[in-house]
């Protein structure tokens, strides 16, 4: 049993948590940075007088389940794992408490707050509440435990079935419709996060006397909540595409095709800002602003791609990358700096990466 | 043809490929070697696929760390178990890379009739049999005026009538271009009709001829 949860872990677990350093570090930046434990324990209890408030903490977490099944549905899927199939031959009772305990261990961030929220239901002797958190809790595992199963009992499913293109894909297009097809949750859970929070800043905008710095605090925690995307493209790139580094492409004409394919990416958020530009602001400033995110998404891919990056580090680099942004911001560096510094970064990472060495270290992680 | 010198490849600090000097001769060379005994490895080296330190030169003229763009333009590479993203399809793939190898007019229609590619032309890779997606990997390999075409364990999934099809290309390419071959492959090789100029052992990462 041992032998089969470690494994388990080491498939699931770990992976997951790795691959979306990224979007915990924003999401715990945002949780815990701009708000005390005291604010959270206003927020609970809030959520705990509140039916309504109650109902979208479920959604939020609902949507993080979705998430994890998402994950190990795309891994039982993965052709490294097909040995896994064999799983399905132990038995049910002993299958189950194994998926529960994965379920759980994917689930730690939403059981913790939710324990969290539990104690302070307890302490304020709210028992609706507590009854309906306990309750949805182990829904969550259980859903989750079960959904699993279903995909190891019914492997090969369809992918997304979008309608066939008879066009001819052009390259840039081969990531973005990965991603799509393949991890549409990540996606979605990414321009989501990124297109509200560029909304939510410019609306927030004109409700009092701030200035430009805001839009460019936005823009920060936008870009950060891109992170793990060079990793992500890297690694479609090694495993589908292996014979990349083997044309002759030169160093600028492969960034060149990755500045297309981040334009791309990166293009609702030139919508968002154009439509929620506060009138206070000019347009072209949010042209300049998106302009300096598409620089500094190049930069994050040139230092991400093609290295096995360790998570911790990532994470770190990150955090770093936040604070001193944000002191950066706050003392007054104006957005025409940060364009230059993010397209120059970029071009001078993937120049010193792949150019300057040698042009044969693409896809190095073995 | 290619000179190789100093050449060591190793995964977190375990050499799994050492080759201090290794000179091949224009013609079809055959790498043999038992599983994990290095071949990939260094096909997947001189391919360009994988940092290692040494130097390796085509045709005395294009070392691939030096002059990277120029060398792959004349080096190609078909892997031994191709994968490709599920959604795309051979005219996205051989579109792609046939436009960077500078794939001369009508060459990918020749080579597509010839491994019979076109019959599943636009349909996605996710509906590729092993053997389809082998007969793609080659129809890439071939694409632009390669100099040298490394073809990893050409052999395997391919059926009798493509594969004779595909030796008697090499055999054309070989006597009216003087494109060389590196092959490996766990079959017998005499099955590939061919003139084989070199044949080499590969173990535990070193190569040695076979006299």
């Amino acid at each position: 049993m041992m032998v089969l949860l470690t494994l388990l872990n080491r498939i699931f677990v770990g992976p997951f948590y790795a691959r979306n350093a990224g979007t915990f570090l924003v999401i715990v930046l945002l949780a815990f940075g701009f708000l005390s434990a005291n604010e959270h324990r206003a927020l609970i209890m809030a959520a705990l007088g509140s039916p309504f408030f109650l109902a979208i903490v479920f959604v939020l977490w609902g949507l993080y389940l979705l998430k994890t099944v998402s994950f190990v549905w795309q891994e039982l899927h993965a052709p490294e794992h097909l040995f896994l199939q064999t799983f399905w031959l132990v038995p049910t009772p002993k299958r189950v408490i194994l998926w529960l305990t994965v379920q759980s261990a994917l689930l730690f961030p939403v059981l913790l707050y939710g324990g969290w929220m539990l104690e302070i239901a307890t302490q304020q002797g709210r028992w609706d509440s507590f009854w309906a958190i306990l309750i949805f809790l182990l829904l969550l595992i259980s859903a989750g435990a079960l959904m699993a199963d279903f995909r190891l009992r019914h492997p090969n499913p369809d992918t997304l079935q979008l309608p066939p293109i008879s066009l001819k894909l052009p390259y840039e297009l081969f990531f973005p419709i990965y991603w799509l097809r393949h991890e549409p949750l990540s996606l979605v859970l990414t321009k989501a996060f990124s297109g509200l929070l560029l909304a939510g800043v410019c609306r927030l905008y004109p409700t009092d006397d701030y200035d430009q710095r805001l839009l460019l605090i936005g823009l920060l925690i936008a870009i950060l909540g891109h992170a793990q995307v060079g990793g992500q493209v890297s690694a479609f790139e090694r495993k589908y595409l292996l014979f990349l580094p083997n044309l002759p492409l030169s160093w600028g004409q492969r960034l060149g095709r990755y500045a297309l394919t981040y334009g791309l990416l990166w293009l609702p958020e030139l919508l968002i800002l154009l439509r929620n530009c506060p009138e206070a602001i000019q347009s072209d400033y949010v042209v300049w602003l998106w302009l300096t995110g598409w620089g500094w998404l190049l930069l994050m891919h040139s230092l991400a791609y093609g290295y096995a990056v360790l998570p911790e580090r990532w994470l770190s680099g990150i955090i770093a990358a936040f604070v001193i942004g944000l002191l950066l911001i706050m003392f007054g560096l104006p957005v025409s700096i940060w364009l230059v510094l993010g397209w120059l970064g970029a071009v001078a990472v993937w120049y010193w990466s792949f150019g300057k060495r040698n042009g044969t270290e693409l896809n190095v992680p073995h | 043809m290619l000179s190789i010198s100093n050449l060591t490849k190793a995964y977190n600090g375990v050499t799994a490929l050492s080759v201090p000097e290794l000179q091949l001769l224009p013609g079809i060379h055959y790498f043999q070697g038992g599983n994990g005994s290095g071949k990939t490895t260094f096909f997947r080296t001189v391919a360009g696929l994988l940092p290692f330190s040494g130097t390796v030169l085509l045709e005395n003229q294009y070392e691939i760390n030096r002059d990277p763009v120029a060398y792959q333009m004349r080096v190609n590479y078909a892997e031994a178990e191709p994968v490709y993203p599920t959604f795309l399809t051979a005219q996205d793939l051989t579109s792609f890379v046939g436009k960077a190898k500078q794939s001369p007019a009508r060459q990918v229609d020749t080579l597509a009739e010839l491994l019979g590619v076109d019959t599943f032309w636009t349909k996605p890779t996710g509906q590729f049999s092993s053997g389809m997606l082998k007969k793609l990997s080659l129809l890439l390999a071939l694409l632009g005026t390669p100099r040298l075409v490394l073809l990893d364990e050409p052999l395997s999934t391919l059926d009798i009538a493509t594969a004779a099809r595909l030796f008697d290309y090499i055999g054309k390419l070989r006597t009216e271009q003087a494109v060389s071959f590196l092959l490996t492959s766990h079959q017998d090789v005499c099955l590939t009709g061919l003139d084989i100029t070199g044949t080499w052992q590969v173990s535990q990462g070193i190569i040695t001829p076979v006299l």
